[in-house]
């Protein structure tokens, strides 16, 4: 009896997880969904800035801004970690900090003084672990990163990379290819690699575009100063929307891989009930039959 | 042959975190960064840049306002793209909350002359926002 009794509390303790799992799978499915609408709404920001940056570079022919100049020595540079709140995403923040740990190693190697900055609890709580101090850590973004809290960080990593304070600005996140691809990345957002931020979607470049004389208020070359900024904080913007994606994705497979597994068990932990509970039926039936032959 | 002759403006709004607005209007102002300007349809090819205040749309004699504070405008075959970090329906703009940003900003000290540039443009933001929502309540 006692061991019959073990399974079947066994198989409730893992109804009640698989029910958890898929409860989870469910939540983030669902926010998954929100994310990616959020990301395609904020692709036409990004696209339209884009156009502006090429339609005012087909103008301006020198285009000259701090934030584009490459610092010959890179002295001081912040290091931003992009990790969840929650766990149970598999191995999503496991890779990120992968990256990120590589990144800081390599940047010891070259005497750089780094800046770590880091926002969910999980890189938090990692790097508390290996016994760094991070210079500011956030716990506010979760899957509907808020532009006006990310603009707050990106002027501030403006002001300190134009004031000359860092000579450059990584971030480390999981970068949203694809609904099935997404990958751990470390990038470089300060300097500007290049004027215009791509948008996830390539536009076909094929159109044949008139090149449309442009009034300018003001000339293009003030107009640039402000564009690149905004190209920044744009780019820095889609890191959080990517991230809050990517995490959504990963927990919503970790959590369906979870659920199946689950099942599994539950289906082995019921053939071995069923069997226990025969032996112990075959076992009664030779003690009853033992019985009567011994009273004859 | 130039593009046929189509009479009206298509006004789109984007921010970061969504694509706010795609209209048709008749008549559209926006603030630039040195005074108001007004788009009627046929206006020549533009790039702007956008200080803050208020955009109207008109159309059909009925006219929508919002708030937005700064970003950028570009024109073209008649369709103005508005890309800005902030815009608020008026009859969404939080007037108590604005009212305090005004008084925070007259009360706080600036150091720095970058900070007192900085407190100055709170200030004139929160002001034009109430005028704003002052404006429609007058009117309606």
């Amino acid at each position: 009896m006692a061991k019959t009794r073990a399974i079947v509390k066994r198989r409730k303790a893992i109804r009640n997880i698989r029910k958890i799992t898929r409860t989870m799978e469910l939540i983030a499915a669902a926010r998954f969904k929100k994310a990616l609408d959020r990301a395609v709404q904020a692709d036409a920001y990004t696209r339209k800035i884009a156009e502006l940056a090429a339609d005012l570079s087909a103008t301006v022919t020198n285009i000259q801004h701090p934030l584009l100049e490459k610092r010959a020595e890179v002295k001081n540079a912040v290091l931003l970690v992009l990790s969840s709140n929650r766990g149970l995403c598999g191995g999503y923040n496991t890779s990120i900090l992968r990256e990120a740990t590589q990144r800081i190693a390599q940047m010891k190697q070259e005497h750089t003084n780094l800046k770590l900055e880091l926002s969910g609890k999980r890189a938090i709580a990692y790097f508390r672990y290996q016994g760094a101090r991070p210079d500011a850590t956030y716990t506010k973004f979760e899957d509907r990163p808020a532009y006006n809290d990310v603009e707050e960080i990106a002027n501030r990593y403006l002001e300190l990379y134009t004031s000359g304070k860092v000579d450059r600005v990584d971030v480390a996140y999981m970068k949203f290819q694809n609904v099935a691809r997404q990958a751990p990345v470390v990038e470089t957002l300060l300097p500007l690699a290049s004027l215009a931020p791509e948008p996830t979607k390539k536009i076909v470049e094929a159109k044949p575009q008139k090149t449309v004389e442009y009034e300018f208020l003001p000339d293009p070359q003030e107009i640039l100063q402000v564009l690149l900024p905004e190209s920044f904080k744009v780019r820095f913007f889609k890191c959080f929307l990517d991230s809050a994606v990517s995490e959504q994705i990963a927990r919503r497979v970790t959590m369906k891989a979870a659920t199946e597994n689950a099942d599994e068990m539950i289906k082995s932990i019921s053939s071995e009930y069923n069997r226990a509970r025969q032996a112990q039926i075959t076992k009664e039936i030779a003690e009853v039959i033992g019985g009567a032959e011994a009273l004859k | 042959m130039a593009d046929p002759i189509v009479f009206g403006l298509q006004c789109v709004v984007v921010t970061p975190e969504r694509a706010l607005l795609d209209e048709k209007a008749d008549f559209v102002a926006l603030p630039l960064y040195d005074g108001e300007l007004g788009v009627l349809p046929g206006r020549a090819p533009l790039v702007g840049q956008l200080g803050y205040g208020e955009l109207r749309i008109r159309y059909g004699g009925r006219t929508s306002h919002y708030f937005i504070d700064g970003g950028f405008v570009q024109i073209r075959n008649d369709v103005i793209t508005v890309l800005t970090g902030r815009a608020i329906k008026v009859e969404e703009i939080d007037i108590t909350s604005a009212k305090e940003t005004l008084l925070t900003a007259i009360r706080t000290i600036a150091i720095t002359p970058e900070k007192q540039e900085a407190l100055q443009k709170t200030q004139e933001r929160a002001r034009s926002q109430i005028r704003m929502v002052e404006r429609l309540r007058q009117q309606g």
